[in-house]
């Protein structure tokens, strides 16, 4: 049996070369977030809001490092400014690892008015994104960093219900 | 002493220190008083100068000191707490609290009322707080530097502004020449 989607996930994002990561908790990334915890190869620190997130991303991508933020979807809306005023404008390398909140499979209903934006709003704000809904999707992940870097960009990884089910 | 004059006694002090300075008016400021390489002007995104300052003293062995705006830590309050809990010793925030929104108009921010950060500071974590007016600032600033251990200072001026142009140096260019004061 192959190991968890949590640990794949995580072991793609470090292959890439993702070093510094924040996170604002969801209950589709608790399994990664309980793996930064104890991992020591990396810097990890939660924070309190996701557009203080991409702050610390900011002056980690400046110090060369590549940061990733594990968010909600709807932390998105939180953080426009910072994405376009900072991370965009200073072109800095950010991976965004967001669970797909509001999509089919969603329990809470207030999660959907935003949920149903976001693969929208990706494409406005112009990230490159992926969507991940099965274990082979995965694979996307590792190009995806590497295109972050190399496009000086924030780019998305998208995380639906279906992917993380056996996990939560 | 407003943040202009303030400005002028901190730049000796900040010559071997990574500057993450607040959007506005301080980096316009700062900017005419002294430009140089280690200094990451905020162009944009306001209220997160603080916290792109503990992302940078992360990831870096040299010290950084984030030149904060009253204003805007009220914008962005959570990050004192990641701050009182994570701040590494080599981060200083310097909290420039001259009670006013100086970039916007001089509207009267909460701290010209009830509100104190140093209070707010201490309650969310920081071990090393100092509050003191802005003519001994410079002085506390160096004295954090040396002892290197992670401190908050909030530095009390008066409201007013020099009018000064935007700073017109490209954002790329910014970052470029900052990442090569990092690694020197
Ligand atoms: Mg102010």
């Amino acid at each position: 049996m192959s190991s968890s989607v949590s640990t794949q996930l995580l072991t793609n994002l470090k292959a890439g070369g993702c070093d510094f990561f924040v996170s604002v908790p969801c209950k589709l990334l608790a399994g990664q977030i309980q793996l930064l915890e104890k991992d020591s190869d990396i810097c990890y620190l939660p924070v309190t809001r996701e557009e203080e997130g991409f702050g610390l991303c900011a002056g980690a991508s400046l110090a060369g490092r590549l940061p990733c933020i594990l968010m909600q979807d709807s932390g998105l809306g939180n953080s426009i400014n910072a994405i376009k005023s900072l991370i965009q404008f200073f072109q800095l390398p950010v991976v965004m690892l967001m669970s797909y909140r509001g999509s089919p499979g969603e329990p809470v209903p207030a999660q959907v008015p935003m949920g149903v934006l976001v693969p929208e709003l990706l494409k406005l704000l112009q990230i490159p994104a992926i969507h991940c809904h099965q274990p082979a999707d995965l694979a996307e992940i590792r190009p995806l960093v590497d295109h972050a870097r190399v496009a000086e960009s924030a780019v998305a990884i998208l995380i639906d219900f279906q992917l993380m089910e056996g996990e939560i | 002493m407003n943040r202009y004059e303030l400005l002028e006694t901190l730049v000796p002090v900040l010559e071997d220190a990574l500057v993450v300075c607040n959007i506005g008016i301080p980096s316009q400021e700062l900017h005419a008083i002294s430009d140089r390489d280690n200094h990451f002007y905020m162009l944009g995104s306001m209220g997160l100068c603080s916290s792109i300052g503990l992302g940078l003293a992360l990831t870096t062995q040299k010290r950084v000191v984030a030149l904060e705006g009253d204003g805007a830590v009220l914008m962005n309050l959570g990050t004192l707490a990641t701050i009182g809990n994570r701040a590494p010793d080599n981060l200083i925030l310097l909290i420039i609290d001259n009670g006013s929104y100086g970039s916007t108009g001089d509207q009267a921010t909460y701290t010209s009322g009830e509100t104190s950060l140093a209070a707010v500071a201490r309650g969310a974590g920081s071990q090393k707080v100092i509050e003191c007016p802005g003519e001994e600032t410079a002085g506390v600033l160096a004295d954090c530097l040396t002892a290197r251990r992670a401190a908050v200072i909030v530095s009390r001026v008066a409201a007013g502004n020099r009018p000064l142009p935007v700073v017109p140096l490209h954002p790329i260019v910014l970052r470029e020449r900052f990442r090569q004061s990092i690694r020197k």
